[in-house]
């Protein structure tokens, strides 16, 4: 018993020191990046179990956050040197104040990819809630505002023509709390992730009206540095951009083909790409399957779309007037960047 | 009064302090904004006009749900203090509620309650209500039994004993309770103002919060310091009037 | 009126504090109940005032109280039980509040009660404001103002200095001598039982039962001239060798009860 036990921490002391030996063998670069534990962080866990940093000459540490505040923060911080989250305006505050800068996609709401819906509780249907047109004067329970949910309703908004400020905007902080509040009636709508939804629909507490990407795609979240590593170390900023990519080339070439007539189709290496990202996100492969968004494959960002979200926070009066979506977003990383405004 | 004049002078030079290090860059606004921007942070809120409307809703929600938890309370801790029956039930429950996490009821306090006032009062009162009950069964039992058996060999009525003699000898350690309860429900106007308020001191800190505006958080945090320095000083004058006898 | 205690015994659990108490109080008498601390003295106190059952025996009250009296059988305490929220005369109308007197008699009874006391000048006072011997005073005139039939008094005195002790007294004992209310007094003090008491019971240690009941002849008010020193010096001697022993036994014990 004591030798086997033995052994078994004398291996675990050797591997404890392999990592750091071999890292320096190799002449890797520490660096780290900033994630949560969700699929659309995939390109990140693709990207480190695959080795592609490694070979990009890196050794890069995951550190984990549980909110999407948190990874921003924590990049401002300069406790990771790379955030991989979703943009809200929390980010934007930051970023405006010359702390972070965006330079790749994560993930896109795309047409055909259900991963947040804008659900009418079955009350509100019965008095006429019958489309997402149908919004202006509904309370809206939403986490917080500033979050992307809240800038899922003000992509509808601009696109049916009504004012935002017109729905009653009901902070309920947390997904649980937006759950009990729909069950209870206290809100005519909510927008939330598609297992939430599902859950709520299969509960009959309501029906899901559309689905975000369907309605309007948009920049979900990004890949950001501080403008400090960009300019001191660029090439550091380069190499990470590389691997990163290449995690995403996967991402994409495994979760997100579709066939001739729009329907989803297996891709390249699927089971085995999803058990990384299962692994990684902490869930069985068949949950993840059902939330699995879209990644471009070259990380590729609607930069209209990120000028759109600046614009529309201002006019909400979360984000300062003076944040401009220029000094926010470096181009230079990746080529043919979307949407690009000509200013 | 030199001493009280020390603590002015020492959060004066404080501030000064800080705005200095701010000014020339030893700490960056990012992670602490000086104190003449979560000045100036109020200053937009008051030229908002929306200041007095956060204020006067927590002021409501801090009202009814400190009236309500101490209402309850002070029931409570009597029937703790002077029933052995109330003790013999009261207690084990009391013990057993207490240390509960009052936040992580909110998603039940909103399929009971909804997420109107009542459940953001309900929130308070939870947290009121129990250190409260506890404060007033203690001040009860600290209530000399010599007196209690002074007023009994006088042939007082069991009714007058409670009013007379249980009740003002308690009052000093119920007051004592009402200022940990008043810092209570200050400290729990946040939680409860998490759900579906969209004004509120709370409210306004959790939005600055998860939008990373410092300044208007630390604005927000001034206030509810501000309520609590006049809740303290409104509490000191109360308990100089009631117990002037000490 | 009369008290008349009969085969009184009383325990605490396994502790025998009492032991067949026989003893008659008669009325217009200041009995004293002397004996070692730990003796049951208070116990007894409790028992003949009603506030305590005793395990054995029964109290009865023979005679009816005066007219006016409105708390027939009343207590002084040791430690004065004040309420420190209430006045000088707050203290004294506790006692009287309760009866639905007309305002004027609740007012004219207080009055009367302080102004006997010497505490006119500081009826608006709190009871921290005042040194112990004067919180003793509204003690005694909160018991006053009720116009007793029989005063129980459990060590009124134990609790102040010396010479406050003897100035009470010697007030307390003008007071006395003009009603001459039945009354028991309760101490270990030898001194203290000598001037007040017509007769003095003597208990012994634990469990109390009755060792000697001495009665001193002379009248109270002649107790202080100097021709009856010889005659108090002997009979304080005589106590003295009643208790000594149990005083002595009784201070090595520790106190558990």
């Amino acid at each position: 018993m004591i030798r086997i036990t033995r052994r078994a921490a004398l291996a675990g002391a050797v591997a404890g020191l392999a990592a750091p030996s071999l890292a320096r063998a190799q002449n890797l670069t520490k660096t780290s990046v900033g994630v949560l534990r969700l699929s659309s962080s995939g390109p990140v866990f693709i990207a480190a179990e695959r080795g592609y940093w490694r070979e990009a000459g890196l050794d890069v540490e995951l550190k984990y956050f549980t909110a999407a505040q948190q990874v921003p923060v924590a990049v401002t911080s300069g406790d990771a040197d790379f955030g991989v989250t979703g943009l809200t305006a929390a980010f934007f505050n930051l970023a405006g104040k010359g702390a972070l800068k965006i330079v790749a996609a994560q993930s896109r709401e795309e047409k055909g990819f259900e991963l947040n819906a804008y659900m009418a509780t079955n009350a509100a249907i019965e008095k006429g809630f019958r489309s997402i047109r149908d919004f202006p004067g509904k309370r809206l329970g939403i986490t917080t505002a500033g979050s992307t949910f809240h800038y899922a309703l003000g992509l509808i908004a601009r696109k049916y023509g009504f004012d935002p400020a017109s729905v009653t905007l009901v902070p309920l902080q947390t997904l649980p709390n937006m759950q009990a509040a729909f069950k209870g009636g206290q809100v005519d709508a909510v927008i939330v992730p598609v297992t939430l939804a599902r859950a709520l629909e299969a509960d009959k507490a309501g029906k899901i009206l559309a689905w975000v990407g369907d309605e309007t795609p948009w920049q979900l979240g990004a890949l950001f540095t501080s403008p400090r590593a960009i300019s001191e170390k660029r090439d550091l900023v380069e190499r990470f951009i590389r691997g990163y990519l290449r995690g995403a080339a996967d991402f994409n070439a495994a979760f997100n083909q579709r066939d001739a007539a729009g329907k989803e189709v297996r891709g390249t290496n699927f089971a085995e790409t999803i058990g990384v990202v299962a692994r990684a996100v902490q869930q069985s492969p068949e949950l993840v399957t059902i939330g699995l968004p879209f990644v471009d494959a070259q990380g590729r960002l609607d930069v209209g779309d990120i000028y759109n979200q600046i614009a529309f926070w201002q006019q909400a009066g979360l984000v300062a007037r003076d944040v401009n979506g220029k000094d926010i977003v470096d181009l230079s990383f990746v080529r043919g960047h979307m949407n690009v405004p000509r200013s | 009064m030199p001493v009280r004049g020390a603590a002015l002078v020492a959060f004066v030079g404080l501030v000064a302090f800080w705005e200095f290090a701010v000014a020339r860059g030893y700490v960056s606004p990012i992670f602490l904004p000086a104190p003449s921007s979560v000045l100036l942070a109020l200053g937009e809120l008051w030229n908002a006009g929306t200041l007095w409307r956060h204020v006067s809703e927590s002021l409501v929600r801090l009202a009814g749900g400190w009236t309500v938890g101490t209402g309850c309370g002070l029931a409570a801790g009597f029937a703790i203090g002077v029933w052995s029956l109330g003790r013999a039930v009261g207690v084990p429950f009391v013990s057993a509620l207490f240390p509960i996490p009052k936040i992580s009821l909110l998603p039940l306090l909103i399929l009971w309650l909804g997420i109107g006032e009542a459940s953001k009062i309900a929130t308070i009162a939870l947290g009121v209500f129990f250190p409260t009950a506890i404060a007033t069964y203690a001040a009860i039992d600290a209530v000399p039994r010599n007196l209690i058996r002074m007023a009994q060999s006088f042939d007082l009525p069991a009714a007058d004993v409670l009013r007379k003699v249980v009740l003002p000898g308690a009052l000093p350690g119920i007051l004592a309770g009402f200022r940990i309860s008043t810092s209570i429900a200050l400290i729990l106007l946040v939680s409860a103002e998490m759900i579906g308020a969209q004004y509120g001191i709370g409210a306004f800190i959790l939005q600055a919060g998860n939008l990373m505006l410092t300044d208007q958080l630390l604005a927000g945090v001034l206030l509810i310091s501000i309520l609590g320095l006049a809740l303290g000083t409104a509490l000191t004058r109360i308990e100089r009037r009631l117990l002037r006898w000490r | 009126m009369e008290l008349v205690c009969e085969g009184i015994s009383h325990r605490y659990g396994a502790l025998e504090v009492l032991d067949g108490i026989d003893l008659t109080v008669r009325a217009g008498e200041c009995l004293a109940l002397l004996g070692p601390s730990g003796c049951g003295k208070s116990t007894l106190l409790g028992i003949m005032g009603g506030i305590l059952k005793p395990s054995a025996g029964r109290v009865s009250v023979a005679g009816n109280p005066p007219a006016g009296s409105l708390n027939p059988i009343t207590y002084i305490f040791q430690d004065f039980a004040l309420l420190p929220w209430r006045t000088v005369e707050g203290n004294v109308a506790l006692a009287l509040e309760h009866r639905n007197l007309a305002a004027g008699e609740l007012r004219a009874r207080v009055g009367e009660a302080l102004a006997r006391t010497n505490l006119t000048e500081f009826s608006t006072a709190f009871p921290r404001q005042l040194s112990g011997g004067m919180r003793q005073r509204v003690g005694i005139a909160r018991a006053l103002a009720v116009d007793p039939a029989i005063l129980l008094m459990d060590e009124p005195l134990s609790a102040l200095d010396a010479q406050t002790r003897d100035l009470l007294m010697e007030d307390f004992l003008k007071l006395w001598l003009a009603t001459r209310t039945t009354s028991v007094y309760v101490t270990h003090n030898l001194h203290e039982a000598i001037r007040l008491a017509d007769r003095i019971c003597v208990l012994s240690r634990r469990p109390g039962r009755i060792k000697e009941i001495v009665a001193v002849d002379l009248p109270q008010a002649d107790r202080a001239m100097p021709v009856a020193a010889r005659a108090m010096a002997e009979l304080g001697e005589r106590l003295w060798d009643a208790i000594r022993a149990e005083a002595q036994v009784a201070e090595r014990e520790i106190a558990d009860g």
